[in-house]
């Protein structure tokens, strides 16, 4: 420390990194003691969850098989895999074009069109499901989690509202040269606008994954009479019976439902990292 | 997909022509990105709004079929006492959330941004909250935050200070919630943190040239490049706050003492509801007490007002990123 | 003998213009009823509860019992369907054929609005006696005479003591008045030198645990309505009730009180105060005494009727149960009258059943059936609901909406902040009449 202090601008430098790095693992910890909560509860014996006893005093780790045996967890998981991963995909179909028309093309009603995007997630879920639900239903398709990944491959207002900000950030000369070039408006998107947003699709890719993910009142509504269809954050209600809550093996769900989620966000990450790297050789 | 691929392809392949014609091959590429959204925008946005529009003048019990009643339910609100109070509430959430979650969120991320060691872990860590379900995360804070002997209360007892009963006092619920949507709002954050990396260096070079320092060019440099994606999040926290639910209805019923954490409709809003947010209302006149006609006008009145409040922030915002591009 | 009789006739006229009025909307009524299955017939039917884990599986042991009269019918169970899926199965024109519904809250609106079919044709047309079910949950699975659905076990509301804590009070015996309660509680209580509660004789705290307003009214002789049907909330047995309230509240000290409160474990875990002996005495229903056996055995409890503002009112009670009806839309009517009828019925099964999940049968057969497992703190629960005194819930066409208001209104009662309770009842009044009549039902 003190070599690489000696002169006043890398003392300087010293204290900021201290100071940034400092902030950084206060922030961190503040974040993940709550989860550090949830663990010690899940390999709580029964009795002792939920109590002012915090330290586990008996380890019981069998409460993550216990969890599987009471539950055909790999069905759900299979169901949400399903779930979230056909969502991501027609998200990502049907979203990238349209955030693009929105963002970098230039056309009559463009503004009053975002408007109604940004306005499309604005009615109260509990009340759009009304009308749909009757909708799927006399299509025959509730009972599957059909009703809940088809509208992602025509239209997800938050999807297109995130990517079409970040595709914002692009300055207007990158896709104005490649016109120039002679692209067409879709080599324009797929050659100089999906590579320079990446890090954006990622997130926005990430974000529909984790929403559906977690997604408890849609696949309740829609599958909750055929359990077969039900995915992980349906079944982790199923721990908390009408009579008797079972907390330590409702934790031990939640950070194994949690776990696909924070293997995904670890794969994500690179492409963040990656897309940065892009960017800069690129200018 | 498909769809788009052969109508573009479509337009490339046809012969140049005047002006006329690649004002209609532009017309028609718009189109083409734009279709399966529209056709999804009418189906899963402008069907459901019509339908609840319909509702409003209605009386709806689910089953039989609505009824005409005119304005009758809109008149209602007036008189409703608890409808105020949900105003009130849901106008709180816009306001603190909103506020709270992206200064929060900026503030978080433009720390990760500067770290040089330990980045994957930081964001890690801050990441990981939000992808805790939204039941069991509000129950890990009524636990943490549970008054007397929570490590909240305990933390605060080692500095003498006698914590307040959080979730199960009115003055301290709606922060107790706001609580644990900033502890969720790692998404934000690492939304915000991709826009910030996102910057193309050149521009921070520039700025270096010019005798920027860090704080001068994240003011210049960094803000104004990222505006959108904050725009982002304000509208994103805006919508958030005024659908506030989940949370909403398990930290009620939670602290309240009922087990039963999808919600008893007797326990929402506890404390003395102060957590009965205007969806969380709608949602009790229009399932638990079968009145979908009233539950349709206070989700109309919802829409039409923040819609209105969104398109005015939109707008201003878009004027001064204009602004900012022009100068 | 002559008010039955007029009972009997305003039953009929009551349910005239309602039957009249589904016969004459023709495709979408009911004809009547439909034909049960012959005995041999392979048939499906679909139930849905609320119930998960073992209480599921357990009713799905009493569900396969009907094989025993139909051999080839094929029982689907699907639990964790609430009231909300019940009524989009309906909506959406998939619901099952019976629907089990934990609340009775809700009966006012399947009945009114046809969610739930008729039962009183299947009821004629078999010779069913309706007699069977005690009074009390025969009122809570029907609504202005329109019996759309039928009981599935009941609840029997009672008091729990601990009975060290209070003979460590010098008591002996449970109260048996509330004016005793109000005694019993001060003397069971433990405050620290700065008034900081740490064990308290009995909440008064409105909302928590099972102290719901229709629990405690019937033992205040409160009652929900006027005799002209208009909420009757501001009377003097109302007053009564919150005036007990604040009494106890007062000695407490609400901020106390709060602290107190707030630190205490959930209903349904294991760290439930009476559990942990931080309370004396409480109100709660028969299935905290399988609780108490499995999750707290060092805990020396009894149970007895909760105390009335009046002797003479002394082994009144509350009940409630989870009911079953046939969905508007079922596909197989007929057979699921059968299976109802078997678990209304059903003495065998509604014993087994009771014994599997601890709760109280919903026929007088089964009540007194001596296959019934009942040891000293659950008889007090049998003899409430054969005593014929208990009360069930309030049945309306808004939900809860009317729990809810007055539950809120006694929250800021006992905060202190109503000035004036008679006016501040009228106005709670007037916000449930007002709900009703936009119900227009």
């Amino acid at each position: 420390m003190t070599t690489v202090a000696r002169r006043p601008r890398d003392r300087r430098r010293v204290l900021d990194w201290v100071a940034v790095h400092s902030l950084g693992l206060a922030l961190g910890l503040m974040f993940a003691l709550p989860i550090v909560f949830v663990f010690l509860t899940a390999v709580m014996s029964d009795s002792q969850a939920f109590t002012e006893d915090l330290w586990p005093r008996e380890w019981h780790w069998g409460n993550f098989l216990e969890v599987f045996e009471q539950a055909p967890l790999l069905t759900y998981l299979g169901n949400s895999l399903l779930y979230s991963g056909l969502a991501t995909a027609g998200m990502l179909v049907s979203s990238i074009p349209a955030a693009y028309a929105l963002a970098k093309l230039r056309w009559r009603g463009r503004n009053a069109v975002f408007m109604l995007v940004v306005g499309a997630m604005m009615l109260p879920p509990q009340v759009v499901a009304v009308p749909l639900y009757d909708t799927w239903s006399g299509l025959g398709l509730t009972g599957t989690l059909w009703p809940l990944i088809v509208p992602y491959f025509l239209f997800d207002a938050f999807s297109i509202f995130l990517l079409r900000q970040f595709i914002l950030t692009i300055p207007q000369s990158y896709v104005d040269a490649a016109r120039v070039d002679g692209c067409t408006e879709f080599q324009a998107l797929a050659r100089i606008v999906v590579p320079m947003a990446r890090p954006g699709i990622a997130a926005t890719a990430l974000f529909c994954f984790l929403y559906t993910w977690n997604d408890y009142f849609g696949p309740l509504l829609y599958t909750s009479e055929k359990p077969d269809q039900w995915t992980l954050s349906l079944a982790l209600a199923s721990f908390k019976g009408m009579h008797h809550v079972q907390w330590n093996l409702a934790m031990a769900v939640t950070l194994l439902i949690m776990l696909p989620a924070v293997v995904l966000f670890a794969f994500a990450q690179r492409s963040f990292v990656r897309g940065i790297t892009f960017t800069g050789v690129k200018g | 997909m498909v769809a788009t691929l052969e109508r573009v392809d479509a337009v490339r392949s046809a012969p140049a022509g005047g002006r006329s014609r690649s004002r209609a091959r532009h017309r028609l590429t718009v189109l083409a990105f734009l279709a399966p959204a529209i056709l999804g925008f009418a189906l899963f946005f402008g069907y459901p709004l019509v339908a609840t529009v319909w509702f409003s003048f209605t009386k709806y019990d689910l089953i039989n079929p609505p009824e005409w009643v005119g304005w009758e339910n809109y008149a209602y609100m007036f008189s409703d006492k608890l409808f105020r109070v949900a105003v009130y509430n849901t106008l709180w959430f816009v306001v603190v959330l909103t506020v709270a979650r992206v200064v929060f969120a900026l503030g978080v991320a433009s720390v990760i941004a500067r770290l040089k060691s330990g980045v994957g872990l930081v964001r890690t860590l801050c990441y990981l909250p939000s992808l805790a379900p939204p039941v069991a995360a509000t129950l890990v804070f009524f636990l943490v935050m549970r008054p007397n002997e929570g490590p909240l209360d305990s933390l605060l007892g080692w500095f003498g200070i006698e914590g307040p009963l959080w979730f199960a006092d009115p003055v301290w619920a709606k922060p107790g919630i706001a609580a644990v949507m900033l502890w969720v709002s790692g998404d934000l954050m690492i939304i915000i943190l991709a826009a910030v990396l996102d910057v193309p260096q050149e521009q921070y070079e520039a700025a270096s040239l010019d005798g920027a320092g860090p704080v001068r060019r994240w003011w210049h440099v960094t803000l104004p490049t990222i505006s959108p994606v904050l725009a982002f999040g304000v509208v994103n926290s805006i919508i958030l706050a005024l659908q506030l639910f989940t949370q909403a209805v398990v930290a009620g019923s939670a602290a309240s003492g009922s087990a039963d954490v999808t919600g008893s409709t007797k326990v929402l809003g506890f404390p003395e509801n102060s957590t009965l947010t205007f969806p969380v209302w709608l949602y009790t006149q229009g399932f638990r007490y079968f009145d979908m006609g009233y539950a349709a006008a206070m989700a109309t009145v919802l829409f039409v007002i923040s819609f209105a409040a969104t398109a005015l922030l939109v707008w201003r915002m878009r004027r001064a990123s204009h602004q900012e591009e022009g100068g | 003998m002559r008010r039955l009789h007029r009972a009997a006739l305003l039953f009929v006229a009551a349910a005239m213009p309602l039957t009249a009025c589904a016969a004459g909307s023709g495709g979408t009524g009911q004809a009547g009823p439909a034909a049960a299955p012959g005995q041999g017939d392979a048939f499906t039917l679909t139930v849905w509860s609320n119930y998960s884990g073992r209480e599921q599986d357990e009713v799905t042991k009493a569900l396969e019992s009907f094989k025993e009269k139909f051999p080839n019918a094929d029982i689907r169970h699907e639990g964790s369907q609430d009231d909300d899926k019940i009524t989009a199965g309906i909506r959406g024109g998939n619901p099952p054929d019976v629907a089990m519904s934990f609340t009775t809250d809700n009966i006012g609106q399947f009945c009114s609005s046809g969610s739930f079919q008729q039962l009183k044709p299947y009821v004629d047309r078999d010779g069913v006696d309706l007699g069977q079910i005690p009074d009390a949950v025969r009122s809570y699975t029907e609504y202005k005479g329109n019996r759309c659905a039928m009981p599935l076990l009941s609840d029997v509301y009672g008091l729990y003591y601990n009975k060290d804590m209070l003979a460590e009070a010098g008591l002996t015996a449970p109260p048996r008045t509330t004016a005793e309660l109000l005694d019993f509680a001060k003397r069971t209580t433990k405050k620290a030198a700065d008034g900081t509660i740490e064990v308290a004789g009995f909440l008064p705290t409105m909302l928590f645990y099972a102290n719901r307003p229709p629990i405690w009214a019937p033992n205040f002789g409160a009652k929900w309505e006027t005799p002209d049907g208009r909420s009757g909330l501001a009377s003097p047995e109302w007053a009564a009730m919150l005036e007990f309230q604040k009494e106890l509240v007062d000695f407490y000290g609400h901020e106390n009180l709060e602290r107190f409160r707030a630190g205490l474990g959930q209903e349904y875990s294991t760290d439930h105060a009476f559990h942990q002996k931080k309370i004396a005495m409480m109100i709660d229903g028969e299935y905290r005494t399988a609780f108490l056996r499995d999750q707290a055995p060092d805990v020396r409890f009894g149970t007895a009727p909760f105390p009335t503002i009046r002797p003479d009112l002394y082994g009144i009670g509350f009940t409630t149960g989870t009911i079953m009806g046939i969905p508007k839309g079922a596909k197989n009517p007929g057979a699921a009258w059968e299976l109802i009828k078997h678990l209304s019925f059903d003495t065998g099964t509604i014993v087994d059943l009771a014994n599997g999940i601890k709760n109280i049968p919903s026929t007088k057969a089964a009540l007194a059936d001596p296959r019934l497992e009942v040891d000293e703190n659950f008889r007090t629960f049998i003899d409430l609901a054969v005593s014929g005194k208990l009360q069930g819930n309030p049945v309306t066409p808004i939900g809860d909406a009317h729990i809810k208001a007055i539950g809120d209104f006694a929250t800021s009662w006992q905060a202190g902040k109503v000035p004036d309770l008679m006016a501040g009842l009228a106005e709670v009044d007037r916000q449930i009449d007002d709900q009703v009549a936009k119900s227009g039902k």
